[in-house]
């Protein structure tokens, strides 16, 4: 075991393999806030990957509702309760990650899904924490809650599946942190399988290799976000490179999100592998639950993302969102507008901080008719 | 009188019994000469061959480990043929696991043989950097589809139900090239060329490793093999080229390995033996 840093948790920890950074990092945020659960998300990443035999259960991309939601089954809480509670000091983590926990003969803390963990990709959807009755809905703000978590592979930057196969069949790519099986050496002993925390890595019984998530790597090296992302109802997602924290430029917009204002959050940092798709906590939900989810951070997070209408640089970014196909690597703000540039500085779009309102009058003069749905 | 004779026809048999009673079980593997190789592990001519029990070690060498010990022993017999030798492993394994599936394993097992006779063997474990190992690794699901079990989803998890797998589509006529295309494109490991991923016509592989991690496929698998239920386990014969080195005069060293799927066994986590000895001897 070597010694790494991982800023996530604040502290140095152990990882199987010495640190060594990727020259960036592919990263996306994002916004629980806005996910309706649709699963476009989950169809579009399945017909363009997991359309094939063997494929059939995998969901490279799911959403789940939080509280009661987990695909495959009790995912989180299972290694919650391995790992044995989260304790944070500040900034600090100091419990035990999956790596520091490992028992003897095993390379990181992890547990095997089986087939019919799987056999529940819509368990508690929808399904709200606590009973709406005695007339509790007409009361605000509502005690009950849930939300939608969208999960793909988080590209780790100390991915627990790398580290856990003895066949060095997994790796990170160098020049851009996508975290890749090599189908040509994996022989399918699922020790990925087990020792992923987030279960994004999948046994393909046809073929007899695991699958996983490939952040859409040939459409990431034409400079276009995922499927998954772009086809986002929600438009909840932004796909990019993330810097570390000491290297943060203020107009990488994944740098301003995570390092500079804070909003975006990793997926369970205690684990211990520096996730790279952050999210922004769901406001209405209580902070005890955010935090075991998101770490220490989800107070300040949440209170400059209700603040985000009277905050032009915020919300001119989160405007960004969906609104092209193609990945900002820098973004500016102009006034009452805010543009997402590439590499090259070419302008990739164009987005108001309002969008303008038009109002069409009820009567339509030139057919002379009225507009409305009044008989 | 009669009783005399019943007497003499009694030790009679017995003796009879005792000429085709199989040789005394030895310490080390004995390989028997023989004019041809049985592939069917039940077939009668393995009688010729004395067994040896090698008694199974946990992998607990190098992570991820074995730590719970599951089968104790590999009952093995050998014979020789020209250039081929004949190796017929069996052990017990009161339940069958012959489906891949997540957090389902199959049952397994694997012949080792240093690639080169030389006086000091590769380390047992998969052997070292510059002195490899030759493998060959037989596997109750690859013997399930050369016994017959169909290619589809259905076969594994009944149930199952599909809507519609892009190389069906209608517009892709069967069996073409097109329609192949469209199928290894959404089957990686076949598209990688990787031998596991492809429709299995053998139950057999051959591998060939320099340490732990670096098993790789042979450039051909060589090797025939297949396995049978037995009473309460798996009986196999693998039958490959003989070993560099074994002769009437010069003897080699084997090494074997068992999976238990059943208790989550694959890869590095396995029962294992050292080199045991192997050596050659004419039928009598
Ligand atoms: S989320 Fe899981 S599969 Fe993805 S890189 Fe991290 S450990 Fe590997
Ligand atoms: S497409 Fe977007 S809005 Fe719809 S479920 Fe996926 S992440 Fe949520």
């Amino acid at each position: 075991m070597a010694r790494v840093h991982n800023w996530q948790i604040g502290r140095e920890m152990s990882y199987w393999y010495p640190e060594s950074r990727p020259e960036k990092q592919f990263a996306a945020v994002f916004d629980t806030n806005k996910c309706i659960a649709c699963q476009t998300c989950t169809l579009a990443c399945k017909t363009t990957w997991t359309s094939g035999k063997g494929q059939e259960y995998m969901l490279w991309n799911n959403v789940e509702t939080k509280p009661y939601g987990s695909y495959p089954l009790a995912w989180d809480l299972k290694l919650l309760d391995m790992i044995g509670g989260s304790q944070w000091n500040g900034g600090v983590y100091e419990g035990q990650t999956i790596f520091e926990s490992a028992p003897a003969g095993e390379r990181v803390m992890g547990w095997k899904p089986e087939a019919q963990d799987y056999a529940y990709p819509n368990v508690g959807e929808d399904d709200c924490a606590g009973q709406v009755d005695g007339g509790a809905e007409f009361s605000l703000p509502h005690m009950a809650w849930f939300f939608y978590l969208a999960r793909i592979c988080n590209h780790c930057t100390y991915p627990a599946c790398l580290a856990s196969c003895p066949r060095g069949s997994i790796y990170k790519r160098p020049e851009d942190g996508i975290v890749l099986v090599d189908q040509g050496r994996c022989r399918g002993y699922q020790e990925c399988v087990k020792g992923c925390p987030y279960k994004k890595v999948f046994f393909n019984p046809m073929t007899g290799t695991s699958e996983k998530c490939i952040a859409c790597y040939p459409k990431m090296e034409l400079g276009l976000q995922p499927q998954c992302f772009v086809n986002c109802i929600g438009k909840i997602r932004m796909a990019g490179y993330l810097s570390t924290p000491d290297k943060a430029r203020a107009d990488n917009p994944l740098d301003y999100l995570v390092h500079v204002r804070k909003i975006a959050l990793p997926l369970y940092p205690q684990f211990g592998l520096e996730p790279n798709v952050y999210y922004i906590p769901p406001i209405h939900v209580p902070t005890p639950f955010l935090r075991q989810i998101f770490g220490p951070g989800v107070d300040a997070a949440v209170a400059a993302y209700r603040n985000a209408p009277n905050d032009d640089d915020l919300a001119g970014l989160l405007s960004l969102f969906g609104s092209t196909e193609s990945v900002m690597t820098r973004w500016v703000r102009q006034g009452q507008e805010v543009a997402g540039v590439d590499d090259r500085g070419t302008t990739l779009v164009r987005v108001p901080l309002t969008e303008p309102v038009v109002e069409r009058a009820a009567f339509d003069r030139v057919y002379q008719i009225m507009r409305h749905n009044c008989p | 009188m009669r009783t005399i004779w019943t007497v003499l026809l009694v030790v009679a048999l017995g003796a009879g019994a005792a000429c085709r009673r199989p040789p005394a079980p030895t310490p080390d593997v004995v390989a028997v000469a023989t004019a041809t190789l049985p592939g069917d592990p039940l077939d009668r001519a393995w009688q010729a061959a004395p067994e040896h029990v090698a008694a199974l070690l946990l992998q607990d060498l190098v992570e991820p480990r074995l730590m719970t010990p599951s089968t104790a022993a590999v009952r093995v017999r050998a014979l020789v043929s020209g250039d081929e030798i004949a190796l017929r492993l069996e052990w017990a394994d009161v339940e069958a696991d012959d489906r891949p599936g997540p957090g389902q394993f199959p049952d397994g097992c694997a012949v080792q043989f240093p690639q080169k006779a030389a006086a000091s063997a590769p380390d047992p474990q998969m052997g070292q950097l510059g002195q490899g190992v030759d493998i060959t690794f037989w596997r109750a699901d690859w013997q399930a589809t050369v016994n017959g079990r169909g290619d589809t989803i259905q076969e594994l998890y009944p149930n199952a139900t599909v809507d519609h797998y892009p190389f069906d589509a209608r517009s892709l006529e069967r069996g073409s090239d097109a329609q192949r295309d469209m199928a290894t494109r959404y089957a990686p490991a076949v598209g990688a060329g990787n031998v596991r991923g492809a429709w299995r016509t053998s139950a057999v592989e051959d591998l060939v490793a320099e340490g732990p991690g670096t098993l790789s496929p042979a450039a051909t698998t060589v090797s025939r093999g297949g396995g049978v239920r037995t009473a309460d386990g798996w009986a196999v014969v693998i039958v490959r080229p003989r070993p560099e080195g074994l002769s009437l005069q010069a003897p080699a060293t084997v090494a074997f390995a068992v999976w238990q799927g059943g208790a989550g066994e694959a890869g590095a986590r396995k029962m294992r033996t050292g080199w045991v000895p192997l050596s050659m001897r004419e039928a009598p």
